[in-house]
Formats: structure tokens, sequence, C-alpha cells
């Protein structure tokens, strides 16, 4: 059939399965548009505040779904507005296809009006990108993109298509996408020699991350897990990959995790790494990174081998198929001595909290309250800064798919997007977005669109009052000098919400957070919670940057 | 252990191919010393050669970190006992305050031929493994060289293997 290249595009989206996007309209995507309202009954767009909110809402959207997240953006500010939000899911191999307009081909490379090369600029954030100057290649460019943002390792695509590729007509053919299956490629002489290692083993630990939940492989690591009888570490990005409730889960590893997860570390025998890539912020000290033990690394990225830590031996290729073979392949284990040596620095690892008062609330009280509140399928969200450590800390994930947080580029600015795409993924779930008054000035535009869409998010932001984690290092490392992390704001979060039209709370202290947040969560209407906690309040442990839990610090003024 | 190994690229010739190889070598601070690009004799696919300085871990990271770029097809080392590598020089001495019977000496050594003579200056072509085409240079250096421009290398595996 003859359709106009935003048909194309629409049409090629639907055959992908997609209904929702995420954007925002301008000059260069007027066809795109003009496409969606022809389309609107099939696809649902929901318009954002800003691309960058757009960007990470469909980056939320993705991750809570296992679904590529798609993002529709303008050329030129429209186009470059998405970028950190494209860096951020690429950082953390979420699939995203960011479609951005650009000026028609014979403006194109004028410096024409909001023309940008945006494929120049992406390049190095992005697993590939595409400009389409022809209508004839929209929509196999199209089919590909989705093929190349859900194959392998996931990530970012984006396509930058000229305005008048958009309006011009070509004749389309539908065709059913190819079911993508990533293969193994280690063979059974792999298998065997690290099942030698793990055989010999007496004190062996697991470090997950963020592939076992893009890979949809946590019943296949739990599995390997019991039958290993073996301590489970998880990166920031592998939370809700492995039961808190697990006799075997120890809690995050790296620079805030627990005192046992460092002392495992460092103790341990063998390494296991389920897709996960040994982080500066996970591997402070990459020569010293499990200086007892052999590593072992399963991953699906054969350029994560040898990266930043020296492997002994790796497994590559589809992580669920790796983790069934490998379990398959190795012994039934008990390593019960191990595992109750784990657990007996798990009791020596409590972190003093600031004394009671009534001006403050404490963040692991308010974040244990509303654990209390929420189901195991509820979603949470978090910003970037002190607050996202106490919540990887002391939330008690069970289910995959159900923490979204910036892992690896850490956007302040992150989470309000991030949970308007989780919210909107997941109707019939509560999310809340746990945030910082720091991160939240950054995009809190987007309180609009969670009015406009009346999404069923609370937003809790740990108020501080100052720059938490960037003060935190300013005290540790540069002598107290506090420069430019006090900025004196005297924004009313909770008066500021209702001038979005969404209902706003306060929590003064540890005393009324279980009354408020129960008003809170008593509907599901939208709600801003302003929440004072106090200015020092640090996050602890911390495994100062290039260090080991030998320098693990547990005590701060 | 550092060394120089030279990588054969077989790449999807689409535009912007040449950017993303040399924007990672950036990006990921690769240490390369030549790198050249060429039709690969098959219809939309460019040859690229790489010679990299890093040790054994750092050339597997770089072609493992080249095989995610999705124009890249394949990335190989071209190993030094089975490969022959190539690369063609053409450079300017200065004749002045020489005997030019003595640079033909020197130049016909190493099978350059000259291909201009100026009224100061001789022009050579030569062509040969990149450490000939070093030596070469390094001997002529006395006489002054007044320009120079080198192709950088060429490199294909011996026997009947193929990059494709």
């Amino acid at each position: 059939m003859k359709l106009n290249g935003s048909e194309i595009i629409a049409e090629c989206l639907l055959e992908q399965g997609v209904d929702t996007v995420f954007g925002y309209p301008g000059g260069a995507v007027l066809n795109i548009y003009d496409a969606l309202y022809k389309y609107s009954d099939k696809i649902t767009h929901i318009l954002s505040s800003h691309e960058q909110g757009a960007a990470h809402a469909a980056d939320g959207y993705a991750r809570t779904t296992g679904k590529c997240g798609v993002v529709i953006a303008t050329s030129g500010p429209g186009a470059t507005n998405l970028v950190t939000g494209i860096a951020t899911a690429y950082m953390d191999s979420v699939p995203l296809i960011a479609i951005t307009g650009n000026v028609s081909n014979d403006l194109l490379a004028r410096d024409s009006f909001q023309e940008v090369d945006i494929c120049g600029i992406t390049m190095p954030i992005t697993k590939h990108n595409f400009i389409v100057k022809n209508v004839a290649d929209l929509a196999n460019v199209i089919r590909k993109a989705f093929k190349i943002a859900m194959s392998g390792r996931k990530g970012p695509v984006l396509i930058d298509i000229p305005k008048d590729v958009t309006g011009a007509v070509y004749d389309f053919e539908p065709l059913k996408p190819e079911s993508i299956k990533n293969p193994l490629l280690s063979e059974k002489a792999d298998f065997n020699k690290v099942a030698e290692i793990i055989a010999q083993s007496k004190r062996p630990m697991i470090y997950m991350g963020g592939g076992v939940i893009s890979s949809d492989s946590e019943k296949e690591l739990l599995e390997l897990a019991e039958k290993l009888d073996c301590p489970v570490a998880t990166s920031i990005m592998g939370l809700g990959g492995f039961p808190a409730s697990h006799r075997l889960f120890m809690g995050t590893i790296g620079m805030h995790g627990g005192y046992e997860t460092g002392k495992a570390t460092d103790n341990c025998d063998l390494i296991i790494t389920v897709g996960a890539r040994f982080s500066d912020r996970v591997a402070g000290d990459r020569e010293k990174f499990g200086k007892n033990a052999k590593i072992i690394q399963l991953d699906i990225d054969k350029a994560e081998i040898n990266k930043n830590v020296k492997i002994d031996a790796s497994l590559i290729g589809d992580l669920k198929d790796t983790l069934r073979t490998l379990t398959e392949t190795i012994e039934k284990a008990n390593h019960s001595e191990w595992t109750a040596q784990v657990s007996e620095w798990g009791k020596n690892g409590e972190v003093k909290e600031t004394p009671p008062s009534d001006d403050y609330a404490h963040p692991y009280h308010v974040i244990e309250a509303v654990r209390a509140l929420t189901k195991d399928s509820d979603i949470i969200v978090t910003d970037v800064g002190q607050h996202q450590m106490w919540v990887s800390q002391k939330y008690r994930f069970e289910q995959p798919r159900t923490w979204c947080t910036s892992g690896g580029l850490g956007t302040m600015g992150y989470g309000l997007g991030a949970a308007i795409g989780s919210a909107v993924a997941h109707p019939d779930r509560r999310v809340v977005l746990f945030t910082g008054d720091g991160s939240f000035h950054m995009n809190l535009n987007e309180l609009a669109t969670v009015r406009s869409y009346n999404l069923p998010i609370t937003v809790i932001v740990l108020n501080n009052t100052v720059l938490g984690m960037v003060r935190q290092w300013q005290k540790l490392f540069y002598g107290r000098r506090f420069s430019q992390t006090d900025p004196k704001r005297q924004t009313d979060f909770a008066k500021l919400a209702e001038s979005f039209g969404i209902k706003g709370l306060r929590i003064h202290n540890d005393n009324d957070a279980e009354s408020v947040l129960a008003e809170a969560f008593s509907s599901t209407e939208p709600v801003v919670i302003d929440c004072r906690i106090s200015p020092d309040e640090n996050v602890l442990p911390m495994i100062p940057p290039g260090k080991t839990v030998d320098e693990m610090i547990t005590e701060m003024e | 252990m550092e060394n120089k190994q030279i990588i054969g690229l077989f790449v999807h010739n689409h535009p912007g191919v040449l950017l993303r190889v040399t924007s990672l070598i950036s990006r990921r601070g690769f240490n390369i010393d030549s790198l050249t690009v060429s039709p690969a004799g098959l219809d939309g696919y460019s040859r690229m050669t790489i010679r990299i300085n890093g040790n054994d871990d750092q050339v597997e990271q770089f072609i493992n970190q080249m095989m995610k770029i999705v124009d890249v097809k394949k990335a190989e080392i071209m190993p030094e006992n089975s490969s022959v590598a190539s690369e063609l020089i053409l450079i300017k001495i200065s004749t002045d305050g020489h005997d030019n019977n003595e640079i033909l000496d020197v130049t016909s050594a190493y099978h350059a031929s000259l291909v201009n003579l100026g009224e100061h200056s001789m022009t050579f072509r030569a062509s040969g493994t990149p450490e000939a085409i070093d030596t070469l240079v390094s001997e002529l250096e006395h006489y002054g060289i007044l320009e120079m421009a080198r192709t950088g290398i060429a490199a294909l595996e011996t026997g009947d293997k193929c990059l494709k």
C-alpha cells in the first residue's frame, strides 16, 4: 500500500508491537505527529514537558516492561534535549528507539533553522544510529533499529529522519519481525573448565548485575545460587534480580554496599560474575578486587571480559542459556560454614544513625515505612545522590523490573521522567519516586505531565536542603569546604505540587512519617511529599574511591 | 607486553563508518600509528588496516570493541609470521651540498625509484614493509627530508584465508 513516511513509521511501530510512545512535537516532526493523530486509536502518545523527560520516560517504560522504549523529538534542540536520556539508557543497556526529525534533505548541511547533526552527536552514546535520506529505506531501517536495540547487549538506537522523507509517499509492505535469539557462544569445554573451577571453590560468591534482569534470567540465577549454596551480592543495577528475602542474599556490592558483601568479596575464593561489569563503583581498586579469589564472568558482551578486572574464565552468550547450562554442569554443593560466616559479618555492619529529632525524619525510617505499604510488584524509582544509595541499601526488592535508577551515568533529574514511563506502562501498580531536593529541582517540570495523565505516582522528596552526596565528599575529602552545595533554596515542595494541581504533603519527623505515607497511599492520585531530613545525614558505609573494604568508612561526624 | 599489532577490519561501506571506528579508538584511548581505508574487493564493503600499540589484553579489547560497531563485520589480527604488510612512500630529499649519485646509491639499495628530479631536490617512491620504509627514512634523514607522504599499511594474511 502507498503510505507517506510518517505513516510508514507508525505502521513499523505497530509491527514491532509498540502501542505507547513518548515525545514532544515540533516543526521537523509535524508530519509524524499528523500520522500519530491518525493512529491515535492504536498508538498512545505521552506528551512530556521537555524532551529529556520524554527520553527518561521511554527508558523507565523499557526497564519496567522489558520492551523497547520509543521517544520522538523534533530536530535541533528537540534532538539535543534527548542526549542525556539516551546516554543514561546507553550506560545501563536499556533498549530505546529515539526518532528525531531533521530539516529536509535540501536544507541539510546548511546550518538551517533547528538543524543539528544528531547522528554525529549521539554516535558515542548509541549502539548504532541512522539518518534516513530516502523514504525507500525507511521501513527497513526502523526494523533494523529495533533488532539492534533488542539483541545482544541491549541499548539505544537513534533514527534521524529529514522532514521531506516523513512526507514522501512510498509502497509499504508489512513484515512480521523476526524473533531475536541470542546465541550461546561458549562451548562444552568452556563450561567444563568453569565447572572445574567452581568444584574446587570452598568459599564462592555470586556478583550479579543488570544483565540478569535485562535477559529475564532471575529464575536461572536463583537455581544456580541454590544448587551451589552460594551467597549473592548485587550491583545497583541488579537489584530485584534476586529476592532480598532469600537466605543467600547479601545486598549491594561496592562503594556503599554492606560490610558483609565487602568482607565476602575480600575473603571468598571465587567470584562468579553474572551480567555485571566491574564498574569503578563496584571494583574501586581494580587490582585488589577479589584479591583472594578466582573470577569467572558470564556475559553476553565479549568486550566486558578483561575490560576492568582480569578474569580467570568466562562464558559468553545469552545469559539465560548460559546459566541453565552451567547449573546443569555443576555438582550440588554445600557451603554452610562459609554462608554462616557471611551472615555473621552481616550482623556487624549496622550503621549508626543520627540521633532522633523533632525537626528531621531519618531516611532509613521513611524507606522502611514505604516498604511496609508497598507490594512486591510496586515500582520504585530514584534520582541520583544520597537518597538513591539509601534506597538501594534499605528497600527490600523481591521482583525484577520493579526498580528504575540511573546506575551507570548517574543522571540527576532522571527519576520523575522514569516514574512517568513506569506508571504509564503499569497503570495497575503504584510507582514511588524517591528523590532529593537537588535532583528534583532539575526536572520537576514533569509534574505537569503527571497531572495531565493523572498518574499514580508518589513522589517523596528526601529534602535535606543541600546537595548531600557532593557535600559528603566535601566533608571527607575536601576539608569541609562546602563549595556550592548549600544552595539556600526556599522551595516549598508541597506548595509547588499544589500549583501543578497535585496534592502536597509534608513529613516533619519520624513520628508523622507513617501517617502521612498512609494518607498518600490511601488514594491513587499523584502526591508529592516534602520530607525533611538532616543535612548532616551521610551514606554509610562507604569505601572511598579506588580503595577496598579494608578502608571502609563506617562512621562520620 | 607492549607491542605493535596489525588489525584488519572488514566493514560495511556506509557513510560515517570511518568516524565510528576513529571515534571509538579515541574515546577508548587506544594508541594507533597507522590507519588505512580502501575498497575491499566486494561491493558495499571496505577494508581498514590499523596498526595498534598495546599489550595482548589491549589488542583483545580493541578487537572486541570494534566488533560492537554494527558496520564492522569482522576484526582480526594479521599475525606477523603469516601476513604480508606493505606501505608506499613518496619522499623528497634536498640535493643541496650532496652528491646525487651518493643519494641514488642509498635509495637503490631500497629499490626506491626516482620519480622526479627538481633543481634542488629529488623525489623517490618506494614500497616495502613498514620497518623497511622506516629504515629508508632514517637513512635519508642525513640528506635533509623536504617532505614526505606515506600511505599507511596494507596487510593481508598469507595462504588461502580471507577476511570477510
